[in-house]
């Protein structure tokens, strides 16, 4: 017996519970060479924005124990280039697209959800309202994250909800006090579903030079030194919403997948492993696959939320 | 095509203090290959270090390729210490790889220290596809760590070696050699070495006309277009383009592509 891999995030149906994270990924074309991506249960692109962004300076990347910083910046070429050089390759792959957008104002996320919907350039959209490489407030203490406070995510999510029918994603931080507060937020506002965590801040120095590793200064951590931190985030919002969440943060294998969702999450995203095993991800659906076989689960959705914390 | 591939260590020799060189059987990604593209290597089956290091081929054979590193840290320590017969994940051929032209007059390869890595695999292209052995500048510290020379007067390659403290051949740097062998219009000049160096050699062939293509290095995730770790910063104007992927836009450019006054070199080490 095949199991069932089907899930729903929120509307938007997957043939099986893995996507990709967002930046990660680029548009899909870049990991075509390596597997056919349509096997994926949908493809999450780079961050959009309505006008193409260089990003940050160079250099943006160090390696760290276990996992790497980054301070990419949101480079990418703009809805317009997307719209006409990148959705069409997906489209023709016959996968669920992702969109994820970055705006600089609640109108720009939702003037970007709109055009994705307008153009059939999307199946949900993704709104990164945590990117720590970028600010929407610069305060005497430092950068604030719509992400960070949850009246403005609840803002945002009720603006963008307004422009779109499409199944929405609300892409929450992992550096806040409680990661129920800008979950529930979201929620309230009409989110469809929600995805945690992006990267945890982070930063590194070298010694020899006294400079800092990267030019940003600052940057966002993920790999496997973060899953831990991620899976416990995904726990704590899946009990005070009613929504379904979108884990990620760290996953490298079947078994690192099935354990989020274990603590809940419906569907998970492979981040920086596809770095370093270009197929991780397919590996990843196919290991899933293979535990419910063993386990005689019929239902990839049985094990939703299932971690057996009783006696 | 990129491959990711288990191969087998066929080799490691120890070069020059903290010098290797890695020969691995890999017939598809060789027979996929060409001059000055890299190859991304797994060097520890756990997951630290996490992310596979970039090495430029260093020769291309018919059934592998071979590459020469030196030990920089962590990762580059593990690789230096696998040993033959092991088998290492490897991805690629990646990059876009040197332009080979049989209608240029002269070609005049810069290599500085650890740079000569992709240099003997474009010098025997240039031998068999242009039909012309490369001129050489092979510059180093010192002799202890002066590669390849055999290598490259084996393929007919004649080889200028300079050394910043003159133990061997001229006491002079790459560019002031390069200088010396005065390039003009109608040559072309292919630099692998340290971002300073690069730059210089960059000015020196176009304030005398003649071509320059460089092979850059930076820090990489990826190694295949997607992450945007790796860029540097080009003259192109446009926002979205402004920024170039050393993996995949390069890792050679024509050096004139190249915005080398915005580049940090504080950060090169």
């Amino acid at each position: 017996m095949t199991a069932k891999l089907q899930v729903n995030l929120g509307g938007l149906v997957m043939k099986n519970p893995v996507t990709v994270a967002s930046g990660t990924f680029g548009y899909g074309q870049e990991y075509d060479e390596y597997f056919d991506i349509a096997q994926l249960g949908a493809v999450t692109t780079k961050s959009l924005s309505l006008e193409p962004r260089p990003g940050n300076a160079p250099p943006r990347l160090v390696e760290t124990p276990a996992g790497m910083l980054n301070a990419i910046g949101l480079q990418n070429v703009g809805l317009e280039d997307y719209l006409a050089a990148k959705a069409p390759f997906l489209r023709e792959k016959n996968v669920p697209i992702i969109a994820n957008v970055y705006g600089n104002s609640a109108d720009e996320y939702a003037e970007l959800a709109r055009r994705l919907e307008q153009a059939g350039a999307a199946d949900a959209i993704e709104a990164n309202l945590s990117c720590p490489n970028v600010h929407d407030a610069q305060t005497a203490r430092g950068p604030v994250l719509v992400a960070q406070v949850p009246k403005k995510v609840y803002e945002y999510t009720k603006t963008i909800r307004s422009a779109t029918t499409l199944p929405l994603l609300i892409k929450l931080t992992p550096n806040v006090t409680d990661i129920r507060e800008p979950a529930i937020a979201a929620e309230e506002a009409g989110a469809d579903a929600v995805s945690l965590i992006n990267t945890l801040l982070g930063m590194a120095i070298d010694p020899e030079t006294r400079r800092p590793r990267l030019a940003n200064i600052v940057g966002g951590l993920s790999g496997p030194a973060i899953r831990p931190v991620a899976l416990k985030m995904v726990w704590d919002a899946v009990r005070a919403l009613k929504i379904p969440v979108l884990g990620m943060g760290g996953i490298c294998n079947a078994s690192d997948a099935i354990q989020f969702l274990l603590a809940g999450a419906t569907a998970v995203a492979i981040g920086s492993m596809t770095f370093r095993q270009p197929d991780a991800a397919v590996q990843i659906i196919e290991g899933i696959a293979d535990y419910l076989a063993r386990h005689h689960i019929g239902d990839v959705n049985d094990l939703v939320g299932r971690m057996q914390d009783e006696g | 095509m990129p491959f990711v591939k288990n191969c087998k260590i066929l080799m490691r020799q120890e070069v020059a203090p903290d010098h290797y060189r890695i020969g691995l059987r890999a017939p598809e990604i060789a027979q996929a290959a060409k001059p000055g593209q890299f190859c991304m290597l797994q060097v520890a089956e756990g997951l630290h270090p996490f992310l596979r290091r970039p090495m430029s081929l260093e020769r291309i054979f018919p059934d592998g390729v071979s590459i020469l590193f030196k030990v920089e840290g962590e990762g580059t320590r593990m690789l230096a210490n696998r040993a033959p017969e092991q088998e290492l994940s490897v991805q690629g051929p990646l990059g876009n790889g040197f332009p080979l032209d049989r209608a240029v007059a002269r070609h005049l390869v810069v290599a500085g220290g650890i740079g000569v890595a992709p240099c003997p695999a474009l010098a025997e292209a240039l031998v068999s596809v242009c039909g012309k052995a490369p001129e050489v500048i092979l510059a180093a510290r010192a002799q202890h760590l002066l590669l390849c020379e055999e290598e490259f007067r084996q393929m007919g390659c004649t080889v200028h070696v300079a050394t910043d403290d003159g133990s061997v051949g001229a006491r002079a740097t790459a560019v002031e050699m390069l200088e010396r062998l005065t390039p003009a219009p109608g040559t072309r000049v292919y630099a692998c070495g340290p971002m300073p160096m690069l730059k210089a050699v960059a000015e020196v062939a176009q304030s005398r006309g003649a071509e320059c293509f460089v092979s850059l290095e930076t820090q990489m995730a990826c190694g295949q277009g997607a992450c945007l770790g790796c860029v540097v910063e080009s003259r192109r104007k446009k926002a979205g383009e402004k920024m170039v992927r050393v993996c995949a836009d390069g890792p050679v450019f024509d050096a004139q592509d190249i915005d080398w006054a915005t580049h940090n070199f504080a950060y090169d080490r």
